[in-house]
């Protein structure tokens, strides 16, 4: 296992600017998710360090090693991809086998190894089968199967789950990150899936346009986002995001100024804050008139079963909110909005993050 | 009452134009077809049963003529030089269309226009091609000729020699029909999925390894079919070799079809000839039923 680092990383398709100037530090042993929207260069940061796409400029390194010129087969790296990419004409048992018969693995170890992988994907009972008789899960376990059966310096997967049924991904999301654990790999996993990205990895990094938006473990992903970009992407429902303005007092939103305490209030106006953000689950609906709240109508109501989701149109946008499970309100219905600011995000005009969720419980470092 | 009658008839009308025109729409196609396939094939049959004198049936002689033709040393050796032919075309064809294919798989400066260039031989006409290749191979005044006497030697003896002529005639086939093969294997190339091949890459496969690993064993139904269409082709060759050298020199590239000719136009053996082309397309249509079962067997194994 080794670190991966890409060095001012630029790529460029035609006059097409995909990546510009990514650098990112994967540590030894760690699963980094590449989290995105579709189009921001995730991928291409992927194919580039597996060597199957050439950086317009920058350096890519596997371990010490320099591997900016390498073929993919000089990189040592297994990848797993969208498509699962098994070889058709092959069986399972070929399949899995092949990336040691390459390599001029002798039979015997070969056989042994290939046996070893199957019973850890629990896919032992398939090895004569070709690949188009297989399920889609079976597939994904047979290309999983594939990458792990060497011990390369590092395990590149591109989206491996977004082919998959909404339960089974479920299943193989956990099975994935038990196996990456256990294997304790350098990972590298593309997903615009959040909730992939959040529950699978150690390291987080957020990409937009073509740029590192930030790198962070998972749960500061969520509680301290960099910019206005990784605090609306990430969450489900996402932030919102409501105009602000600074007064004597605090922070006025709507015709509600908001009290803060005097160290974030100073922040605040020295970063120039122009708007609020506040996860659904710090909001709350209220009576209409409660002191503190402000004036709304029901925009949808989302029964979740565990939790109801009122979006709420207020004068500055529609928020959602998270309410308990026995929220009864009809649409179009008047209704008050309330939020704790303790753990409210302030955004500058440039859309940074100039004060961060969770500023004051501990978790400040 | 009455207008409850006038009511069923309309009904009934409309039924029946509803039935009758699906056979109305048909009846033009099915005249052709008729006419153009299905009758002559008929009568091609009835005549191989017969003998002629001076192009009219003169007696009904059964099997006769199909038996005969095994004993016939000049169909004997045409159907070799046939079977000659082909296998060696087709197997040229095909390695070298492959070879071109994967070349123009690449993208690069200029490569549309060179695909288009390499389908140019296969639009011409074939007795166009035919005569072109004449002048070429010509040993008076041919192009290989002057070539061989630029550098000191004497004539080309290209069409005058047997052996010459009938390497003539393959070089021919293979200038003409390689495009064929070419496009063919091109569209299979590029239909092929593109995320194995990266996956090879990735898993430590060279160039060679990736060919013989992937694409070789993942082309081979496309390059099956389009060796069984170019050898059902190849069978039927006749206007090149009726301009280059009418059979000839002695046997030497007398295929099938031209003994054929001869057989029916020349000696006016209409029952013969005809004995003997169904003979060749009954060959011909069992070479196919292989062909395809072999590949349902490797597809399914």
């Amino acid at each position: 296992m080794s670190s991966v680092l890409f060095k001012s990383v630029v790529k460029n398709f035609g006059a097409l600017n995909v990546l510009r100037s990514l650098d990112l530090a994967v540590p030894d042993h760690k699963f980094l998710a590449l989290l995105g929207p579709s189009g921001c260069g995730k991928t291409t940061a992927l194919r580039i360090l597996a060597g199957l796409d050439m950086p317009t400029a920058g350096k890519v390194f596997i371990g010490e090693r320099d591997v900016t010129r390498l073929q993919p087969r000089d990189r040592d790296i297994a990848m797993v991809f969208q498509s699962y990419a098994l070889y058709p004409q092959m069986t399972v048992a070929e399949n899995i086998g092949y990336p040691l018969w390459i390599r001029d693995t002798p039979e015997a170890e070969r056989k042994a190894k290939i046996g070893e992988v199957a019973a850890i994907l629990e896919i032992g009972h398939l090895l004569d089968r070709r690949p188009r008789q297989l399920s889609g899960g079976q597939r994904q376990r047979v290309a999983l199967a594939r990458a792990i059966v060497r011990d390369p310096a590092a395990f590149l997967m591109d989206e491996p789950l977004s082919n998959l049924d909404a339960r089974l991904r479920l299943t193989m999301r956990g099975e994935i990150k038990r196996l990456c654990q256990r294997l304790s790999a350098t990972t590298i996993y593309v997903t615009h899936d959040q909730v992939e990205a959040l529950t699978m990895a150690d390291l987080v990094a957020v990409m937009h346009g073509g740029e590192l938006q930030q790198m962070a473990p998972p749960i500061d992903i969520y509680d301290r986002p960099a910019n206005r970009f990784v605090a609306t992407f990430v969450g489900n429902p996402p932030m919102n995001i409501l105009p602000a303005a600074l007064s004597e007092q605090g922070v006025r939103v709507g015709a509600k100024i908001v009290p803060l305490e005097r160290t974030r209030l100073t922040a605040c106006r020295l970063a120039e804050i122009v708007e609020i953000g506040l996860r659904p689950e710090d909001c709350s609906v209220a009576q209409l008139g409660e002191p503190g709240a402000l004036p709304g109508e029901i925009y949808v109501v989302e029964p979740m079963g565990n939790e109801t989701l009122v979006n709420v149109r207020l004068e500055g946008g529609n928020v959602s909110v998270r309410a308990g499970r026995d929220f009864r309100g009809a649409v179009g219905e008047s209704i008050g909005f309330a939020f704790d600011p303790a753990n409210a995000c302030f955004f500058n005009a440039a859309g940074l993050t100039a004060v961060h969720r969770v500023n004051s419980n501990g978790r400040e470092k | 009452m009455q207008r409850a009658a006038r009511a069923r008839k309309y009904r009934l009308q409309g039924a029946g134009l509803d039935l009758a025109l699906p056979y109305l729409m048909l009846a033009p196609g099915l005249t052709i077809v008729l006419g153009v396939l299905v009758y002559p094939l008929w009568d091609g049959l009835r005549a191989s049963t017969r003998a002629y004198r001076y192009g009219s049936p003169v007696a009904d002689v059964g099997f006769q003529n199909y038996v005969h033709l095994w004993s016939d040393g000049q169909f004997l050796n045409s159907l070799w030089v046939t079977v000659k032919f082909v296998a060696l075309s087709v197997s040229f064809e095909a390695v070298l269309g492959f070879a071109l294919a994967l070349f123009c798989l690449r993208e690069f400066q200029g490569i549309r226009l060179l695909r288009t260039v390499l389908i140019i031989p296969m639009v011409i006409t074939p007795v166009v091609v035919a005569i072109v290749f004449r002048l070429i191979y010509a040993s008076d005044a041919g192009m290989l000729t002057a070539l061989s006497e630029a550098m000191g030697g004497g004539e080309a003896q290209i069409l005058g020699n047997p052996l010459n002529a009938f390497i003539g005639l393959v070089v021919l086939d293979v200038w003409e029909w390689t495009p064929l093969m070419f496009l063919i294997l091109l569209a299979g190339l590029q239909s092929l999925p593109h995320e194995p091949f990266e996956a090879a890459r990735v898993d430590g496969a060279g160039a060679w390894r990736v060919f013989a690993d992937l694409t070789f064993p993942m082309m081979r139904p496309v390059l099956a079919v389009a060796i069984v269409l170019r050898t059902i082709d190849a069978f039927g060759t006749f206007d090149q070799v009726f301009v280059l050298t009418r059979g000839g020199p002695g046997e030497a590239t007398r295929l099938v079809s031209i003994y054929g000719y001869d057989t029916a136009f020349k000696f006016q053996q209409t029952g013969y000839a005809a004995a003997l082309f169904v003979t060749i397309g009954l060959v011909v249509l069992a070479l196919a039923f292989s062909a395809i079962r072999l590949l349902r067997r490797v597809d399914a194994s």
